[in-house]
């Protein structure tokens, strides 16, 4: 008998499982605002920062990735990813002059934390995002985004008339003596063009494909394996590389089961060489 | 020469040579492991798994090669070979049957898979050949009795058991001024390393060899 009552409760319970398309007719109409939802791209500019803080703290421009997931009612769910972090966003949507304008707030428990303010204009949205806590050196930035679609594509390769120079980790000992103009070819570590030819998520790579690559280029070519896959670099001297790419949209801070066994493959490759050319490269050995 | 000076620059010599000694004693022992996947070996993992006798021929070259190089502190030693013969004798012999038996066979395996293309691969396989064949040469001499002859070909064998260190001074200076790819600097270094030894001992014998 208790078996056959637990059956019951069992085919209720799936019968109301069953329901839920019923409950999605309401998100059907919120058809008006499909437009508003996606991914919205470009840079993410200060305007705003301490004057006292060290430059060298913050990037003037990021690349930032605004998501507008869902619209109910007035209620706004989003995600904001910029520079290594992705930050669920919750907020309100008002009309003004009848063009929607949006108020969106980062959970403020982290003092980088802010709120986004603003409006939507045909295809691009445009505004600012304003810090909580003034602590944090950057307090405004200012944005104009557009809509683009996050699709993977492992065929995606760095663009080839990029310069591939690496600003943010070069070596501070200047080959120029201090009085004359510093050469900052020598200077600065850049990648050859093999960063634009080899591809690490199409092709299983083997060690005479990489033998001959800086540890620059080696740090390339894995990260263009993430760049590939949406993933937002915290790094600086990463995300250098790939914000200025047109494909390039930071849309995820996890890359957990989104490798492919190829990529997982040349990944363990790349880091070994890497490892060996930050031991070895210029140290007295092989 | 003042022979105070002489004796001054000798003691220079002996200590730059332990320095280099010692970090070639280093190298050695990051591979106390003998793991497969270690130091050097982490760019070599084709040939590990692809070739059957390379990861134990590369140890056999790692571990006797070393033992090489104590040569260095005894062998060109004056008051070693006047007043102490039968150390140098003890050495010597430890130094051909190591470079025989093990070094320069091993080396000259290791070779044929060299990194750095065709032209260090032909190198690194001359070189083992030219120290095999010198130390035999030089060991053929003293059999005989013929210090004059051994000595010369012992120090055009050790001067290229001493390119294990010169190769590796010649990257840094080459990595230091050009930053170069890592494998076009291994093309310049295969060569570098041992070539102006041989020339500089050649001199040093055709000098000598005037007085």
């Amino acid at each position: 008998m208790k078996k056959a009552v637990f059956l019951l409760m069992l085919i209720v319970f799936f019968s109301c499982k069953k329901e839920t398309p019923v409950v999605a007719d309401s998100i059907v109409k919120t058809d008006t605002n499909l437009a508003l939802y996606g991914n919205w791209v470009g840079d993410f500019v200060v305007v705003d920062s301490d004057s006292l803080a060290d430059e060298t703290d913050f990037m003037y421009t990021n690349k930032i990735n605004l998501v507008i997931k869902k619209i109910e009612k007035n209620k706004v769910y989003g995600q904001s990813i910029v520079a290594g972090n992705s930050r669920p966003l919750l907020g309100e949507i008002t009309m003004v002059n009848g063009k929607p304008c949006f108020i969106l707030k980062e959970p403020g428990d982290r003092k980088d934390d802010g709120r986004f303010e603003f409006a939507f204009f045909n295809d691009t949205i445009e505004g600012k995002w304003l810090v909580n806590n003034k602590k944090y050196p950057v307090w405004e930035r200012k944005f104009k985004l557009t809509k683009q679609v996050f699709k993977y594509n492992p065929k995606l390769m760095l663009p080839e008339d990029g310069d591939y120079i690496d600003w943010f980790s070069g070596r501070t000992d200047s080959i120029a003596p201090p009085d004359e103009e510093a050469q900052y070819s020598e200077v600065f570590r850049s990648a050859s063009d093999i960063i634009t030819k080899l591809n690490a998520s199409t092709t299983l790579l083997n060690e005479s494909d990489l033998k001959n690559l800086k540890k620059l280029e080696l740090e390339i070519i894995r990260n263009t394996i993430f760049a590939r896959h949406g993933y937002t670099f915290k790094k600086k001297s990463f995300r250098q590389f790939f914000d200025p790419v047109d494909w390039y949209i930071p849309v995820t801070d996890d890359m957990s089961g989104k490798l492919t066994l190829i990529e997982q493959k040349n990944i363990v490759l790349l880091n070994r060489f890497q490892k060996y050319a930050e031991d070895n490269y210029d140290s007295f050995g092989r | 020469m003042n022979p105070f000076l002489k004796e001054y620059k000798k003691i220079l010599w002996q200590l730059c040579f332990a320095w280099f000694f010692i970090l070639m004693l280093t190298i050695t022992l990051k591979y106390s492991s003998f793991d497969s996947n270690v130091a050097f070996l982490q760019i070599k993992q084709t040939e590990v798994n692809s070739i059957p006798p390379y990861l134990f021929i590369f140890y056999m070259h790692v571990c006797s090669g070393i033992f090489s190089l104590l040569a260095g502190f005894t062998q060109f030693n004056n008051r070693i070979l006047t007043n102490k013969k039968g150390v140098h004798k003890v050495m010597g012999k430890l130094y051909v049957v190591i470079v025989l038996l093990l070094a320069a066979p091993s080396g000259f395996f290791i070779g044929l898979f060299a990194n750095g293309g065709l032209y260090a691969k032909i190198s690194f396989v001359v070189l083992a050949v030219l120290w095999f064949y010198f130390t035999l040469k030089a060991f053929l001499e003293i059999k005989k009795r013929n210090i004059l002859m051994h000595k010369k070909w012992m120090l055009r064998s050790f001067a290229l058991a001493f390119s294990a260190i010169t190769l590796r001074l010649w990257k840094v200076i080459l990595v230091y001024l050009f930053h170069p790819a890592p494998m076009d600097v291994y093309q310049v270094i295969a060569w570098l390393g041992w070539v102006p030894n041989l020339l500089v001992i050649e001199y040093y014998i055709f000098k000598t060899q005037n007085k």
